[in-house]
């Protein structure tokens, strides 16, 4: 067969140097090729991750074994050698910006799966990248050089090893600025200042959520074929919003990312939720930040301890617990009580009577009290057990006003009562009483220390903020409310409105684990109606103005975009199966009962709706796989379009 | 403390070895005592193990022979109200009977322990409850003490028969006389200022009868100890002292008195543990039959509604069906809840007040888990009833219940509020989240931020109302109710809802249970599905008691329909206890919800269970063939069985 010249450029050489010429014949194999190339260039270095890319058709030449013939390319062909793996600059869901080697020339999904390994994320196909908004360059001066966390230098080869050393895996125990990137993926980042969270592009409409989705990548395509070039800009997000088995003890960084996710999701109100519930949101990520602020060691010390070390202390644990407890119970048998003089109003009883002293006692449950310290040995003037009821803390510390207002529960209705604490350590012993109390624990509970503590350190805060505001980062638990809700409610209320609002919510959580409060966290969040639906504007067949679909785990619903309201709501367990018109870009969907929908895609490309339309029935498949191999080969059947067949 | 002298020389005057009278009534109380007895020593025997309760396949019927044989007590503990009433003393004689059979015992183990402690009880409680037993007993006397006689034969196990003497005439036992409601936890509680060994003994073996014949064992040198008790703590001192020292010593570092200090405390912590055991509550309730009778019976205060519904469920041959609960009507506020199965009983009976009219109704309804048997009519926020194929339910129940956090249904739409203190209701446009209920204030748009939160769910329970249209002038008679359990008044911090039509009325309570207790709903059903199916199967080996071939069993509605309809406005729903499950629902409700489930008629029990685990039975191959769409190609084979969860539509893919 005769020979011809083929010339190739390898990246290798520098972006100047000429192309390499090799003598080449029809049915010489790309694996000769390039070995041929190797040796042209004559360069000592390893070639193993070198494949040729053909520039014209935009493809890989992955197939060592195929000819040239077989490729189809001929002289006239601009193929380019060059390494699979390039660095590329990766947005994390908790804002920073790690710098990692990714693989150009496999198909995205892929490439995700390798950056989650690397990252030590389970269950990659959650996931996806998408080109990041651009940021608007307006202001020079807040141009300064983020921090960017490298991983390039991780070989590729030890990521496959999953072998984990002290909870991370072993390519971060390399050296300590690769524990430090660990540690940055896998703890919460602290609050953003205020600032920070209004100046990030929020979108103000549903419409400009769906632009968002059209920047979603191709699954089944490859990087190269997707036009990103090397160190460029991606952001890697949760993609379908159904997480399949959360893990605490191996999910350590995924429930730090979709935490992360989640809280910039409500910060930003890219899901919208009510007043109250942004407080309880805005409790946890405080609560969070505490949490993880005082025990960054536990989360990846305990997240995997080798077997043996981990069995060893959870027997140490074991025995410690066994001889404690006798005591403690000892202890107990002192059954702790609180006495003290307090103030006393009840708003309910039609009398202009103020605050009147007794002499209270605090047992079990309940609360008597008495005329003088001198009479409380006999039949107290009245007892009443806060089993049930509400508490709620109405304080001042810059007036030395700490109230605690009870709504208690009786057969007739509910009985208001104010307690009136003389200062901050009285207001915190008795509150954490009453929350016990409220929930049918005795003060003997052992959370009774660490409840006084927590609600300590909210009066702490609220002292700095009602302070001089300026007096900012004195310690750790001063925090600007502000940086705990969205934009919304900096105008609407005050640091110092906003803190006692907090407060009353973070009641509830304050004894979260930093794992269960991340996980209630994700299910409030979870619970919103809005939760997990990602928009596309649409045009459906025969009408003449613009929708919009939504797409969530479950279901497809339709917009209308006057009104705002859900039009209609299609079930993916009523679908029969769902077609695409590549050529004039139209789905079109059958669902049970002769329901047929169609429609073209305006916003995203319809690859998009139909990628996200397909993984999520890919997903829903899952639960039933107990193995934890990653059945790629369904997700491209099911992703892929026709390129796939 | 005369009051209390008076009471036990009546128990102990009426105290007879000899069986006069039997005639048929007696016979048939023998049966429910001996039946209760039975519960008692299911309940001591569970709790000995520590295992929650007796298998259901148990049958109570053989155990009531053998208990009456062992146990030739005879006692019951009924309101003594209506007992008087209907002039019916038996009960209260026998409450007496068993009163004094416990002093006996305890004054049996005072002597074996030959201690002269003094024992003193909670004095509030044991006032309450020999105040309550003093009048009892005067009653008792005044209206038949002549006509009755109380037999007393033979004792438990090994504990002699002797004649009762109270040896510190202080010792007294008693009930809080309650309509429908009795308490007996008070006996068991005592002062903690002083504390003897001779209590623990005695609080331990009075909480469970069973144990008598098993006397604990005390080390001598622990009863010394623990005679020098100081205020407020069962250890002296210096043992204290000791065992804060050693507190983090490993073992073989023990010099010998920290040794036995420890060993003590080891003891009093075995103690302890039997005191809170001792002190655990039982009440002695009263269930009401749909046939205006009634069964009285004792629960534990652990016990969970499932548990409760299990035991009246073994006792009373009416078949078994998830639909059978227990049903709190607060006459007085004219609404009913149904508990869930996870509640604990107690904890709800205690709200009651002790004048309450509130009862306890043992009945079945089919409301209570419509919704996991057709929860396309619930979960889809449709308006109109539909049909759905079993496997589509069970895929949909699974989405919502199976995944790490439950989705709420969307439930919205115009309700009516009753105006605090007024007979006028105002229309507003609710909203449920998980968060709470919320409305869309005036002029303003429903996104969630304008959003006003309404109530949170915490704290309340959901009711459902009864004829609130007389009640209240309530425009329809659709009503909910939500309050706080402890709330049984009527109260401004009641919140009235009234709804179009009944389907939204149960859409809305469902969801809002479903906002409440969540999985733990879902959980509840499939528990007692399982119970069901467990019950089918016995009942198919053995011929002779229910048959439960047909596919009735677990399908009320689709048998009889009687309305029974009360005329106090609280409906007496309910169902007879003996015969077959005849459900007794209000018509209305059964029509609105009748096409609803009647696509569920065909399907047996068993099957329906079934499907509800994974089982290893393969899916039947999709009949209907459809061509492959063309995008995403024929699934591969090996996902073949991984999709159950997935419609019959997709499967066709496969083939």
């Amino acid at each position: 067969m005769a020979a011809w010249d083929l010339s190739v450029k390898v990246e290798d050489l520098g972006p100047d140097a000429p192309p390499v010429t090799i003598s080449v014949a029809s049915d010489l194999h790309v694996g000769g090729v390039i070995l041929k190339l190797v040796e042209k260039t004559q360069m000592q270095r390893n070639w193993s991750d070198h494949a040729l890319w053909w520039d014209q058709k935009q493809r890989w030449l992955l197939r060592t074994a195929w000819t040239l013939e077989k490729y189809g390319i001929h002289a006239d062909a601009r193929l380019l050698f060059m390494p699979q793996h390039k660095p590329l600059k990766l947005g994390l869901p908790s804002g920073k910006t790690v710098m990692l080697k990714a693989c150009f020339s496999n198909p995205v999904f892929q490439t995700v799966m390798g950056i989650c390994r690397m990252l030590n994320i389970r269950h990659p196909e959650e996931l996806s990248l998408l080109r990041p908004v651009e940021e608007k360059k307006k202001k020079k001066d807040k141009d300064m050089t983020e921090e960017i966390y490298d991983l390039t230098e991780v070989p590729l080869s030890s990521v496959s090893r999953p072998c984990l050393y002290n909870g991370m895996p072993a390519h971060f125990a390399d050296s300590e600025q690769m524990e430090g990137v660990y540690k940055m993926l896998s703890v919460t980042q602290p609050p953003p200042a205020p600032e920070v969270i209004a100046k990030q592009y929020r979108p103000a409409s549903v419409v400009d959520k769906s632009h968002i989705h059209g920047r979603w990548l191709d699954s089944s395509r490859c990087l190269m074929q997707q036009g990103i070039q090397e160190n460029d800009r991606l952001w890697l997000r949760f993609k379908y919003y159904s997480f399949y088995d959360i893990e605490p003890k191996y999910d350590v960084v995924r429930l730090t990312q979709l935490y992360e996710q989640a809280r910039w999701a409500i910060l930003l109100e890219d899901i919208d939720c009510t007043e109250e519930e942004m407080m309880l949101f805005g409790a946890l990520q405080y609560h969070i930040n505490k949490v993880a602020l005082s025990e960054p060691q536990m989360m990846s010390s305990n997240a995997a301890l080798d077997d043996l070390e981990s069995a060893l202390q959870s027997l140490e644990v074991k025995m410690e617990g066994d001889s404690s407890s006798a005591s403690d119970l000892l202890e107990n048998m002192t059954a702790p009580e609180l006495n003290d003089y307090l103030k006393i109003f009840r708003p309910k009883r039609l009398t202009l009577k103020g605050y009147k002293q007794y002499w209270f006692k605090f047992q079990d449950t309940s609360i008597s009290y008495f005329k003088s310290k001198e009479e409380s040995i006999g039949e107290p003037i009245q007892q009443i057990n806060l089993k049930g009821c509400e508490v709620a803390p109405d304080v001042n510390v810059a007036a030395q006003k700490f109230l605690i207002r009870l709504l208690i529960p009786a057969p007739e209705g509910m009985n208001e009562v104010y307690l009136r604490c003389e200062n901050e350590q009285q207001y915190a012993q008795w509150m954490a009483g009453c929350r016990l109390a409220s929930k049918g624990k005795s003060l003997a509970d052992s959370s009774f220390q660490s409840e006084i503590q927590s609600i300590r350190s909210f009066l702490a805060m609220q002292k700095t903020n009602s302070g001089s505001s300026n007096n900012s980062a004195a310690s750790d638990e001063s925090i600007n409310t502000h940086s705990l809700v969205s934009p919304r409610y900096h105008k609407k209320y005050k640091p110092k409105q906003l803190t006692p609002r907090i407060l009353d919510a973070y009641q509830n959580v304050a004894q979260l684990s930093l794992t269960d409060a991340l996980m209630r966290f994700l299910q409030i969040w979870q619970a919103l109606p809005d939760f997990g639906l990602s928009y596309v504007v649409v045009r459906f067949k025969g009408s003449r103005k613009d929708e919009v679909l939504g797409i969530a785990p479950n279901r497809l619903i339709r917009i209308d975009l006057g009104v705002g309201d859900v039009v209609k709501t299609w079930r993916y367990n009523n679908m029969k199966q769902w077609n695409v018109n590549w050529d004039i870009k139209q789905m079109a969907i059958e669902f049970e009962g002769n329901v047929n929908i169609a429609f073209g895609c305006v916003t995203a490309d319809c690859k998009i709706v139909h990628e996200f339309i397909g993984g999520y029935i890919f997903m829903s498949t899952r639960s039933r796989e107990k193995s934890d191999t990653l059945n790629e080969e369904l997700f491209h059947k099911l992703t892929g379009g026709h390129e796939a067949l | 403390m005369d009051q209390l002298s008076d009471e036990e020389v009546e128990v102990r005057g009426e105290e007879d070895e000899e069986e006069e009278d039997s005639d048929k009534e007696d016979q048939d109380l023998d049966k429910m005592f001996g039946a209760w007895l039975g519960e008692l020593d299911k309940l001591t025997q569970s709790l000995d193990d520590g295992r929650p309760e007796c298998p259901p396949q148990q049958k109570a019927p053989l155990r009531q022979e053998t208990n009456m044989a062992n146990f030739s007590y005879r006692f019951s503990i009924y309101n003594i109200n209506e007992a008087l009433n209907q002039g019916e003393n038996v009960d209260l004689n026998a409450l007496m009977a068993d009163l004094s059979s416990i002093e006996q015992e305890l004054s049996t183990i005072n002597t074996k322990s030959s201690s002269s402690s003094n024992i003193v009880f909670s004095s509030l409680s044991l006032r309450q409850a020999s105040l309550s037993m003093d009048e009892a007993a005067r009653q008792t006397s005044s209206h038949s003490l002549s006509s009755r006689q109380h037999r007393r034969t033979g004792s438990v196990g090994t504990v002699s028969e002797h004649e009762v003497r109270n040896p510190s005439g202080r010792l007294s036992c008693g009930s809080i006389s309650e309509p429908a409601l009795y308490s007996l936890p008070h006996w068991f509680q005592f002062s903690e200022h002083s504390i003897g060994a001779a209590d623990l003994c005695f609080t331990t073996q009075l909480s469970a009868p069973k144990r008598l014949t098993q006397p604990i064992r005390w080390p001598r040198s622990f009863t010394g100890t623990l005679c020098v008790s100081l205020k407020h703590s069962y250890l002296d001192r210096e043992t204290s002292l000791i065992l804060r020292n050693i507190a983090g010593k490993p073992p073989h570092l023990l010099t010998k008195e920290e040794q036995a200090a420890k060993l003590k405390a080891e003891n009093i912590r075995v103690a302890l543990e039997k005191i809170k055991e001792a002190q655990v509550k039982k009440l002695v309730i009263r269930v009401h039959l749909s046939d205006e009778s009634s069964k009285t019976m004792m629960v534990d205060e652990r016990q969970t509604v499932r548990q409760v519904l299990d035991s009246l469920l073994d006792k009373s041959h009416c078949g078994y069906s998830p639909d059978w609960s227990l049903v709190e009507t607060i006459t007085e506020l004219q609404m009913e809840r149904i508990f869930e199965d996870h509640e604990n009983l107690v904890e709800n009976l205690l709200n009651w007040t002790r004048d309450s009219q509130n009862r306890l109704m043992f009945t079945e309804r089919i409301e209570k888990y419509a919704l996991f048997k057709n929860p396309q009519n619930y979960l889809l926020g449709r308006k109109e009833t539909c049909e759905m194929a079993e496997r589509n339910k069970e895929a949909l129940l699974e989405e919502c219940f199976g995944g790490s956090s439950v989705s709420v249904p969307e439930m919205e739409g115009v309700l009516w509020l009753k105006e605090d203190g007024k007979k006028s209701w105002k229309k507003r446009y609710f909203l449920l989240r998980a968060s709470g209920i919320y409305y869309v204030p005036k002029g303003k748009a429903k996104t969630s931020r304008d959003l006003v939160c309404f109530l949170q769910l915490d704290h309340v329970n959901v009711y459902l109302g009864h004829d609130y249209k007389s009640k209240y002038k309530a425009p329809t008679d659709f009503c909910m109710v939500l309050k706080h359990p402890q709330i049984q008044k009527k109260s401004q911090y009641i919140k009235y809802l009234c709804c179009d039509d009944i389907r939204t009325l149960q859409q809305w309570i469902n969801s809002i249970r479903i906002a409440k207790y969540g999985k733990q709903l879902y959980i509840n059903f499939q528990e007692a599905m399982r119970r069901t199916e467990a019950a089918y199967d016995w009942s198919s080996l053995s011929s002779s008691s229910i048959k439960s071939g047909s596919s009735s069993s677990s399908l009320p509605e689709s048998q009889s329909n009687h309305s029974s309809q009360s005329d106090s406005g609280v409906s007496e729903l309910a169902s007879s206890g003996h015969t077959r499950s005849q459900s007794v629902v209000s018509s209305i409700f059964s029509d609105a919800w009748r096409r609803g489930t009647q696509g569920e008629v065909t399907t047996p029990p068993c099957h329906c269970l079934s499907r509800l685990h994974p089982c290893p039975k393969p899916h039947p191959p999709p009949s209907r063939p459809t061509p492959p769409p063309p995008p995403p190609s024929p699934l591969p084979p090996q996902s073949q069985q991984g999709l159950p969860l997935w419609p019959s539509s997709l499967t066709s893919w496969r083939t």
